[in-house]
């Protein structure tokens, strides 16, 4: 069978010890980014880019992806010991996680978030496998208005979901969409907004942008609290293990926490987070003692947990199989993909089907790395996670410097990054999305020319997006997303 | 927030306006067969435009202040220094070179931020600049800027 051949090659590249080596390093440092708050994914996966240059494709996305599940796990670890979600798709977890640790259950709420989140990233790397080669046949017979189609729909729900206020999202995203016109224009060469700047005429690089926005933003939003909440207490391994009873409670809030997770992740611009708080409310709901809900339920923190690695892995469907990344992360993961000189799209199973089956196979890898680092390792992450502030933001910073540096190696980059960063600082004082303002960024080009194609083969205009079915659908979803938010305002009234 | 709200919403009013009109003057609107480069900035401009005036409208019709979102005091002296001493650690790359420059950057960083004893700060300082010089350079070839003041 064509499948089992391209799994068993999968495995022998996923296999060779410097892409273990790549897993394993991903999976700590991706456990590390996620404990640490203030830095969360996206802000990994973009620090970590660069250090992927020099590298093989195929090895940088197998640590991108694993650092991507790490972080999953590690936000889980300062969410139910200090009730402050490392990064946002635990912030659910800390409801019921936290009380678990007040009542001294600390280590059975952690322990069964990485059994579930190691249930729920293998089932979810099976479902990836076999859905990714179908969508991807089915996507090969898209034309520029189907893909226009879909990139709507991506930046629209990615606002309807990103954050409170949807018109600052909207504000985000179309400021995103602007600075993507930065640059020489695909079509017809002209060099848009450069100013005469040679370095300008290059366009807005995507990685300095979202290096400043995350990782530099966070890091100056951190500055003025200093790290508020400081971990005070400690782990041993002993404690961390669940006992067959909690497992034997959670199998189907795990289960539960899985399929939404997967579902949900699977939509472009809803990731882990919104499936971590589906999966948590859906839990409440079939529960027989809803009431415990919050006073350190631990079903309230297996089927979140669960959801949020599923998601996870579930982002990378639409990302390899359309092009179309739905998280700010998986975004930042399509560009570096683009870096490497690969196109993501339907035709990345046919043409670059090592690196598809290397990252799959990667993935079964990365979860069993994962339980395993996660159980092992906790005692010292619990540890890491103690660096005081003022030594761990200045790190991060000289991060952010050299890695914004080493993309083509001059400091009109590194400039850039401080622009963004002070730009994220802002964005997040007043509450605005710098995920879809990157999510645009990294879209704009790809968009701006798809619409282009579309209107040159159109007969009628825009109208050849509501003329063909698949087109028609998705368009009619993303004017809903933007409409649902208006009439929602308006009935308030 | 409001008055933050209402400044920003009238910026991106005036940004749009201009990025919509400079795309129409500057480049050509329709090209061979399709639309040209100016289409799409001008669409964005016009979008932009709309969204800031909803917002302008909105904030001006918002009574509450809101609550204070600019930091102060101690928040605003740390977020000041951090800011000042990253640009100044950027702006003299080329002259102090990247190890060096980054162990000072992290001494005086680390040094204002945190009372750590005095060996303690040093010892981070140049451990990070050393790993940082170790994985990016050594290892990935990464040429950095090696400054005016030594010679390697």
């Amino acid at each position: 069978m064509d499948f089992l051949t391209h799994l068993g090659m999968g495995f022998g590249i996923a296999l060779t010890p410097f892409n273990v080596m790549m897993a394993v390093a991903g999976v700590l440092v991706g456990i590390l980014i996620g404990a640490l708050p203030g830095v969360g994914p996206p802000s990994g996966v973009a620090m970590l880019l660069p250090l992927t240059f020099g590298m093989d494709p195929t090895s940088g996305i197998i640590m991108l992806a694993a650092l991507y599940a790490g972080t999953m796990y590690g936000g889980t670890i300062t969410a139910v010991l200090i009730n402050t979600p490392g990064e946002s798709a635990s912030v659910v977890t800390c409801l019921d996680g936290y009380q678990m640790a007040l009542q001294g259950r600390a280590g059975p709420a952690l322990g069964i978030a990485a059994i579930g989140s190691f249930i729920a990233g293998t089932i979810g790397v099976v479902l990836l496998m076999l859905v990714s080669p179908l969508l991807a046949k089915w996507a090969l017979s898209f034309g520029p208005p189907e893909t226009f189609a879909l990139m709507l729909l991506g930046l629209t729900t990615v606002t309807l979901l990103g954050g409170e206020d949807p018109l600052k999202g909207y504000i985000s995203m179309m400021l995103g969409l602007m600075l993507a016109m930065v640059g020489y224009d695909i079509i017809s060469g002209d060099a848009r907004f450069g100013f005469g700047i040679i370095e300008m005429m290059d366009g807005i690089d995507f990685l300095p942008a979202a290096i400043g926005l995350f990782g530099l933003g966070e890091v100056l939003a951190g500055a003025e609290q200093k790290g508020a909440n400081q971990l005070k207490t400690s782990l041993k391994l002993r404690d961390v293990l669940p006992s067959v009873q909690d497992f034997v409670r959670t199998r189907w809030s795990i289960a539960r926490g899985t399929t939404m997770g997967f579902l949900v992740g699977m939509l472009p611009g809803a990731g882990p987070t919104v499936a971590a708080f589906l999966a948590y409310t859906v839990e409440k709901k079939v529960s027989d003692e809803p009431e415990k809900f919050g006073k350190g339920e631990i079903k309230g923190v297996a089927a979140p947990e669960s959801a949020n690695n599923a998601a996870a892995t579930a982002a990378m469907v639409p990302m390899l199989t359309l092009g179309i990344p739905g998280s700010a992360t998986t975004a930042i993961m399509l560009g570096g993909l683009m870096m490497w000189g690969l196109r993501p799209g339907p035709m990345l199973f046919e043409k670059n089907p090592q690196f598809v089956w290397g990252l799959i196979a990667s993935q079964y890898i990365a979860n069993i790395l994962l339980l395993i680092l996660s159980t092992l390792c906790i005692p010292l992450f619990v540890r890491a996670v103690r660096i005081p502030y003022s030594i761990l933001m200045p790190l991060i910073v000289v991060f952010c410097v050299t890695g914004a540096y080493s993309l083509k190696n001059n400091l009109w980059d590194v400039g850039q990054m401080l622009v963004f960063g002070v730009i994220g600082y802002f964005m997040k004082k007043l509450g605005y999305s710098p995920a879809a303002l990157v999510l645009a960024l990294v879209l704009g080009p790809l968009a701006e020319r798809a619409l282009r194609q579309s209107l040159i083969i159109s007969d009628a205009g825009i109208g050849i997006l509501f003329m063909r079915p698949i087109s028609g659908v998705l368009t009619v979803l993303a004017l809903l997303a933007v409409a649902v938010p208006v009439v929602r305002a308006f009935l308030r009234k | 927030m409001r008055n933050a709200d209402r400044v920003t919403a009238a910026l991106l009013l005036a940004f749009s306006v201009a990025f919509s009109a400079g795309a129409l003057k500057q480049y050509q609107w329709w090209g061979s067969g399709g639309p040209g480069s100016a289409f799409m900035p001008f669409w964005l401009g016009l979008v932009m435009a709309l969204l800031a005036l909803m917002m302008l409208f909105r904030s001006l019709k918002e009574k509450n202040p809101g609550a204070a979102w600019f930091p102060r005091g101690e928040g605003l002296r740390d977020i000041s220094v951090v800011l000042g001493v990253t640009v100044a650690f950027v702006a003299f790359l080329n002259v102090l070179g990247m190890v060096i420059g980054t162990a000072i950057y992290l001494a005086v960083l680390i040094g204002y931020l945190g009372r750590h004893r005095w060996w303690v700060t040093l010892a981070i300082a140049a451990g990070a600049a050393g790993f940082n010089w170790l994985v990016f350079v050594h290892w990935l070839h990464v040429p950095f800027p090696e400054g005016k003041l030594w010679i390697f």
